[in-house]
């Protein structure tokens, strides 16, 4: 069992080292100018930048398809919905379907900007670990804290929550494994059947992980933890020449991409 | 394959356990990897050994030398990728094979922790209700099983799991596993994180259940317990079997052991500091007495 969603792939590339800030804008300005433009010619050179970020990771091209596996129903989905629904005139009718070229350059447009942002954003979370992502996101929140938003203490519950994820999902796999070795099985049955075998599977989960909770309560507690309460960092963020130069960068692709 | 038709061998009409009627396993060159990222991470290599009916086998090694995935691959949670696991000398391919490995309990290290319904009598019916087992044979079993552990069902079927002891859950959760009748016991550190009285009344559950014919196979790092209650000692390094068989006190087996992090049974040391042979080392307190008295 697996978790793709927002993974790291530890490596020492030029854009691991990169500051999780700057990685942050870029992508995120890189997003925005995906759904603003809407010219083949803008989303090429959006897909050239995206792939060519890739390249940089040294990331295995198999775990962007990790990531993006799981959205392909999605890219399908709208690819499909496009090409029947989308205007212009049909070249082809059949009941509600009407098959037009505008509808297919529409559906190709669309299903290639997802796999672009996913590519895009991927790039963002293969290369950043996920402290560092949270780190730089409580950074960039630093004006709310003026109307009294908690940043720090809800990177701190990010950075908890996606730390226990593998954690939850090995004791998940355990619990699975125990009852299985006493006779459950979770393929089989119906809806009703299959939704009741969880139960043994669920409590054990539930009970292990509000021990948990409260133990690394009791835990930051013994270790001085008061929330409110100015933080220093181990590792704080540099922004450097390299960071300077990936916003300057992105932004030269931005405007490349309006331009064309 | 239906419940019914699995409980045809598992469930005695008689309450209660008839004598001799362990299963014999044999691994025969079992190897198996975890699926990692970036490579595959070897747990089992080429593991090969017999354990006779009614035997015990104590399973020993450092931490993270392939015995909680031995016992995983043994119960077939996991298939192994080379090599056989043999129950009665039935393998996969054995139209038994399905109805044997029920008859396999798997004692998961702290099981407490997997104890989930309202009472204690439901949580351990659940195994044999899972198996389809009629409920005017379930209830035996549970009380057998619940009478094994020492939690008499008079006073705990009742009980919510979560208001009982540590000590308890971890039994109760044992209790859960023996009401399937298993005739071959794997067990995970079962000792771990237990009170000395807790630990003690284990051993003696253990005792009981080779006594009555059960083949056990214990993974522990707890020397004293192992010479107390397995015949037999099977040593993992790094997926590897590097020992098997009989216990052997040689020189050459103590540096074997100090290699793997394990040290000598704390009888077995005393024997040979008296200068008596340890190969002939008591096993228990009581026998160590009698032999000096």
């Amino acid at each position: 069992m697996k978790a793709t969603i927002a993974q790291y792939y530890p490596g020492d590339s030029l854009l691991h080292r990169l500051d999780p800030r700057a990685k942050f804008i870029a992508v995120s300005a890189l997003a925005v100018a995906l759904f603003v433009r809407d010219s083949f010619a803008g989303l090429v050179v959006y897909a050239a930048a995206a792939a060519l970020a890739y390249a940089l990771s040294g990331v295995p091209l198999v775990w962007f398809w990790r990531a993006f596996r799981p959205l392909l129903w999605l890219v399908a989905l709208t690819f499909v919905a496009q090409v029947i629904f989308a205007p212009g005139e049909p070249f082809f009718s059949y009941g509600f379907v009407h098959l037009s070229w505008r509808g297919l350059e529409l559906a190709a447009f669309l299903s290639l900007r997802l796999v672009v942002l996913v590519l895009v954003g991927s790039v963002l979370t293969l290369t950043t670990p996920s402290i560092a992502l949270t780190d730089g996101l409580a950074w960039l929140g630093r004006p709310l804290r003026r109307l009294r938003v908690p940043t720090d203490e809800l990177a701190l519950m990010v950075t908890i929550a996606l730390r226990f994820i593998p954690t939850l999902l090995v004791e998940l796999d355990t619990i699975m494994r125990a009852q299985r070795a006493r006779g459950a099985d979770f393929r089989r049955g119906g809806l009703r059947e299959r939704s009741r075998s969880l139960v043994p599977v669920l409590v054990p989960l539930f009970v292990l992980s509000f021990r948990r909770a409260d133990e690394l309560a009791l835990a930051m507690e013994a270790r001085c933890y008061r929330p409110g309460a100015a933080r220093t960092r181990l590792h704080p963020l540099r922004a450097g020449w390299a960071d300077a130069a990936l916003l300057v960068a992105t932004a030269a692709v931005i405007a490349a991409g309006l331009l064309v | 394959m239906s419940g019914r038709e699995a409980a045809g061998g598992a469930a005695p009409d008689t309450p209660g356990r008839a004598a001799a009627d362990g299963m014999v396993l044999t691994c025969r060159d079992v190897s198996f990897s975890y699926e990692e990222a970036r490579a595959p991470i070897p747990a089992l290599r080429d593991v090969s050994f017999e354990l006779g009916a009614g035997g015990s086998l104590a399973l020993m090694g450092a931490s993270g030398s392939g015995k909680s995935t031995l016992l995983q691959v043994v119960r077939g949670l996991d298939a192994p990728e080379a090599g056989a696991v043999l129950l009665d000398g039935a393998g996969l391919a054995d139209a038994r094979y399905g109805a044997l490995q029920r008859e396999v309990g798997l004692v998961f290290q702290a099981p407490e922790l997997q104890l989930f319904a309202a009472t204690a009598r439901d949580d351990v019916a659940f195994g044999p209700r899972r198996l389809g087992w009629p409920e005017e044979q379930v209830t035996p079993a549970v009380d057998d099983a619940l009478d094994l552990v020492g939690l008499p069902a008079a006073r705990f079927a009742a009980r919510h799991p979560y208001t009982l002891s540590g000590g308890e859950q971890r039994r109760l959760a044992l209790a859960g596993v023996l009401a399937m009748r298993p005739r071959l016991l794997l067990l995970d550190e079962p000792f771990v994180s237990l009170d000395p009285s807790t630990r003690r009344q284990l051993a003696g559950i253990l005792e009981r259940l080779k006594a009555a014919g059960v083949t056990l196979l214990l993974a522990t790092h707890d020397a004293d317990l192992a010479w107390a209650l397995c015949d037999e000692l099977l040593v993992l390094r790094e997926g590897r079997v590097v020992a098997a068989g009989a216990w052997d006190f040689s020189p050459a087996a103590g540096r074997l052991l100090a290699v793997n992090r394990l040290r000598e049974p704390f009888l077995v040391d005393l024997w040979r500091r008296l200068g008596r042979d340890p190969q002939r080392a008591p096993r228990t307190a009581a026998e160590a007495a009698e032999a000096l008295a």
